[in-house]
This record gives structure tokens, sequence and C-alpha cells, in this order.
């Protein structure tokens, strides 16, 4: 049963005739077993998480024990009231979709230049949007806050949306897509006479849907998870997105248990996002990662 | 309209100067670049000149030359960051570097329950930074409830106090950044596997060598070419460390822990000096540029 599958092994130093000898048989069985523990170690932090998050702060301080005496779950549903959570939800919800969107029409475009209308001189967008992949965002966040400050744009979503629609490695990624896109296509709808944005909304998107969708996977998560700009921005404007709501509980009186409560809030929307992508997410990110 | 002469070459002289094309296409780059210019260029220009100036609160006030940068060298903080970092960095070697190789051997050398050990490794990767490090704490607390702690207690073994120990902070962080990241990584690493002709193996094993030589001669050096870039991105991101000795520790105890990313935003959050805060980020943003000529190097000489 265990073996039987061995047969379509495709990778990997062990073969699928070694599986005659009784000691490669035995070595199998316990590289399976080591995994089997590392998945366990690896999920345990989340699942005990969502295990502490059930339990009362009494329980939680006075009890050593990994599991909750009792599952409580109305526990739950008070943190969440009381905190007042959805508003949270709901502004970075606000946050998520308008990034994705940014993400997919902005960085869409530039690449669409880049791979296919190519104008002269696009060589100099090119080289420039390549080297802002060098410099990591955090390091100029300092210089962009002051610049937000200026524009009076704090306390207000725009700058998060746009943002995430200059985004280089998104760039990238759809640059590399839309040079595989079959050019006869493209050509083809030249000839009927479509113009260059038409194309571009009518024949490229809907042929760049698997890109498209890595995409708007990657934004979301980024956008849910990203903490540092929001929190300069939309800190005490009563927008405070999820992650903003979960630092601002450092330094305040809250429990450990609703510290974990609130934990798990803000881990249940991306947790969703990979159990529906998880294949895509996994692929994206290797094939990102050794092509970018 | 363009011609094309005897020779097969596009004639250059009778394209008007402006094409259509060209017009459209810089149509349709001008709002990204647009967004480049205000999100990503122009903030690297203004961290330079906000990093050669005194300002009081946003408002730029006199022309300094590098005073800033004279005094930043001069902070002891800044120094005990600079050791910091090179002790994360170690650490990352140590923990985080072999991590990620060992796994994608032991995950590929596997057949049963392959994808869900592929999916696991990865799930980290998509809980928030904020989240994992808050989760985290808990999980490294003090005292007889901390989890860590609780499951010594099976063993016998005392309750102890992690992240207030100095010489643990460090490392405590580099499990954390490592359990986070090492999936991503893992999977590269496994990509890079199965592209390794099996022909390879066969070949290995007519000449007689077993699992291990195989593992130690074929997959081995394939991972370490690879290996090269991963360590220069590694590296990259140490430097940016930021919410990790944060929200654990406040980079204590007694700045054991405080990255350069956080007197960052110690500069721009607690004391409202932006221009200090624009110096560090001007430097951090220099060593980063070093590693990251690196990485495109070495990246340029795999694909030679």
């Amino acid at each position: 049963m265990f073996f039987k599958k061995y047969s379509n092994k495709e990778d990997g130093a062990i073969r699928f005739y070694d599986l005659h000898s009784t000691r490669t048989k035995i070595l199998s069985i316990i590289i399976f077993i080591i995994c089997l523990l590392i998945i366990i170690m690896t999920l345990f932090p989340i699942v005990w998480a969502f295990l502490a998050s059930f339990r009362t702060i009494k329980d939680f301080n006075n009890n050593p024990s990994i599991l909750p005496e009792v599952f409580n779950f109305g526990l739950f549903v008070q943190t969440w009231k009381e905190l007042k959570f959805f508003n949270n939800y709901i502004n970075s919800f606000i946050v998520v979709l308008g990034s994705a969107l940014c993400a997919i029409f902005f960085n869409g475009l530039l690449a669409y230049a880049f791979a296919i209308v190519k104008p002269r001189g696009y060589k100099i967008v090119f080289g420039l949007v390549m080297w802002s992949l060098l410099i990591p965002p955090m390091t100029s966040m300092v210089a962009l806050f002051v610049n937000i400050n200026k524009l009076h744009l704090t306390r207000s979503f725009i700058p998060l949306w746009l943002m995430m629609g200059a985004n280089a490695f998104f760039v990238m990624l759809f640059k590399q897509f839309f040079e595989s896109l079959p050019m006869e296509l493209i050509e083809a709808a030249k000839l009927d006479g479509a113009g260059y944005l038409q194309t571009f909304l009518r024949i490229i998107i809907p042929l760049s849907k698997s890109i498209v969708m890595v995409i708007i996977i990657f934004s979301i998560n980024a956008a849910w998870s990203d903490f540092l700009m929001p929190y300069l921005i939309l800190n005490g404007s009563g927008k405070e997105t999820v992650m903003v709501r979960l630092f601002s509980f450092q330094g305040s009186n809250a429990t450990a248990v609703e510290v974990l409560r609130a934990v798990v809030f803000s881990i249940i929307p991306p947790i969703v996002l990979f159990i529906v992508f998880q294949k895509k997410i996994t692929e994206g990110a290797t094939t990102g990662a050794l092509k970018g | 309209m363009v011609k094309v002469n005897k020779k097969g070459q596009i004639n250059h002289r009778k394209k008007p100067l402006i094409q259509k094309r060209d017009y459209i296409g810089w149509m349709i780059m001008l709002p990204a670049i647009i967004l480049f210019a205000f999100f990503v260029w122009e903030p690297i220009l203004e961290s330079v000149r906000l990093s050669l100036h005194t300002a009081k609160g946003f408002r730029i006030e006199e022309f300094v030359g590098f005073d800033n940068y004279k005094r930043l060298f001069q902070y002891p903080t800044f120094l005990q960051a600079l050791k910091n970092t090179f002790v994360y960095i170690i650490w990352s070697l140590i923990i985080g570097f072999f991590t990620p190789m060992i796994l994608a051997i032991l995950i590929t050398e596997t057949v049963n329950l392959k994808s869900l050990f592929k999916v696991g490794i990865y799930f980290p990767n998509i809980v928030p930074g904020l989240a994992t490090v808050l989760m985290w704490k808990y999980i490294f607390g003090e005292g007889k409830t901390g989890v860590i702690n609780i499951l010594l207690s099976y063993i016998g073994v005392e309750p102890q106090v992690w992240m207030n120990n100095t010489l643990l902070t460090i490392p405590i962080i580099v499990i954390i950044l490592t359990w986070k990241g090492a999936g991503a990584t893992t999977l590269i690493y496994m990509a890079n596997i199965s592209n390794i002709d099996p022909a390879l193996y066969e070949a290995a094993t007519i000449d007689g060598a077993g699992i291990i030589k195989r593992i130690k001669h074929i997959i081995l050096p394939s991972i370490f070419s690879l290996g090269k870039m991963m360590l220069i991105l590694q590296i990259i991101s140490v430097f940016q460390i930021l919410y990790e000795p944060l929200v654990l520790k406040q980079g204590g105890p007694n700045n054991a822990s405080i990255s350069i990313m956080m007197l960052v935003w110690n500069y721009a959050n607690r004391e409202f000096n932006y221009p200090m805060a624009a110096a560090t980020s001007v430097v951090i943003c220099i060593i980063l540029i070093v590693f990251s000529g690196l990485y495109f190097k070495f990246t340029k000489t795999k694909k030679d």
C-alpha cells in the first residue's frame, strides 16, 4: 500500500528500483515520519493559537496545558463584539479590494507597454522599474510618508490603493507572461481595427487569466498583511485596518487571550484564501521567485 | 509609413518623428509612471535630500551636509544595531540557510502525502507578519504557562525566561523568521531538484552510488548553486527586520535585539526626527544595493 505509489516517483535520489532492498524501504518510512513531524511542528503554532483563543484568561494564566479546559465559543463572539473588529474587517476589505484592482490595472498596463506596444524609449522606463526592484520599499517609507502628508492624503485609503499600482515585481510577472502570448492574436486584433487599449482589455487580459489570478492573490495577501504604511497613514483616523488594530494591542491592557483572539481574527481570511487557492499560491511562489 | 530598403533594413528617414504607436505607448505607460515616480523613485531622492537637512516636523529647515550621518555613526544605539545585524545574519545562516535545503531533500523523497507536505510547509508564509510575531510571543512565553515551557515540562526541564535572556533573543527571532519563511525557499529548492535529469541518478546507480552518495553528488551541488542567491536574498531580508524585535521586546532587553530598521522606526515614530530616520534609511539602502548587485551578478552568471 505505502510503497505502491513509489513506482511513479519522478524526482529525488531514491528511485523506484531502489525499493527492492529492505534498507531503502525502512529509510523511506523514516523520511515519511520525519516529514509528518515537520508538518505537525509547522502547523502547531497556528492550531495552538486557535485553541488558546477559546480559553478564559484565568484558564490561560493558571493552567499549564496546551488544550483548553472547555471550548467556549461564546468568548470568541464576545471579544469580536467588544473589540468592534467588524469595522476593521470592513476597512481591510476596502484596502484589499482597491489594492488588487490597482495592482492589475496599473502594473498590467505598464507591462503591456513593455512587452507588446514597445514605444520608442520604453527601455529607459523599464530600466528604472528594474532598478526599483533592488530597493526595498521599507527604506524610503519615511520620505514617502512625508510626501503623502504634504499632499494631505493621510487618513485616506487612496495612497494605500495606488501604492500597489507601483509594484516592480508584479510588472515583471506580467511582462514575462505577456511575452509568451501568441502574437498572431494581437496582430489579428490590430487588423480588425482594435486600438491599443481595446486590445489590452479585450484580448490580453482575457488571455492572461492565470497570471491575473496569481497577482490578485498575491496583492490581496500583501495588502491584508501590510502594516507599516497603513499604520502611518490610518492610525487614529477611525479607518484602521485589521493589522493596525492588532498593533494597537501593544501596550494596551488587553489580556493575552484577547490578543490571541484578535490574532485568530486576523489570520482567518488569509487562511481561507490559501485553502481555496493553495495550488495557485504554491505554484506562483516558485515561478515568481525563480524568474523574477 | 515605414519602408524597407533593398538591404532589408528599415528606412528610418521616412518615419515621422513621433509615431502613433509611440504616442499611445507613452500614454499607456503614463499612469504607472506617475505612480512609480510618486511611490518609489521620488521618495528615494527625497530620503537623500531629507537626510542632508534639519527639519521641524515635516518642514525642512536648513542644509547641514553630512552632519546627520556623522551623528548617526556616533550614536551608540546605531552601533549596537549594526552589531546586532551581524548577529542576526550569523544566526540566520546557522538556522535559516540549511533548514530549507534539508526540508526540500526530505520532502522530495516522499511520495505519500507529498502535496500535503508541500502545502503545509508553505502555509506559515501567508500568515501576516504581525500576527506571526504576536502568536510566537505567547509560544515563547515566560513562566510555566508558556507553550514551549509546557512542552519542556513534559521532559522535566525547568521553565525558561526565553526572550528576557539577551543571548536567546536573536536566535528566537531567527527561529520565528525561519518558521515563516523557510517554506517558500523549500518549494524553490524542490522545483530545482525536480529539474534534475533522472538519467543522472541512473548513471550514478550503475556506477554503484548509493542513495546518500547520489544526494551528495547530484542533489547538493544543484541546490547549492541556487543557495548562493537565496543566501543574498536572506541577508537582504535580515537588514529589514522590524516587526519581530519591535513587537516582542521593543528591541530589548537592553537593545539586545534592536535592528537598524527599528532605529528608523524609533526616529520617525517616537522622536519625529525625520531627517535622522531618512539618513538611517539611506545607509540601509546603500548596504542593500551592494547586496542586490551581488544577487543580480549571481543570477546573470547562472543563466550564461
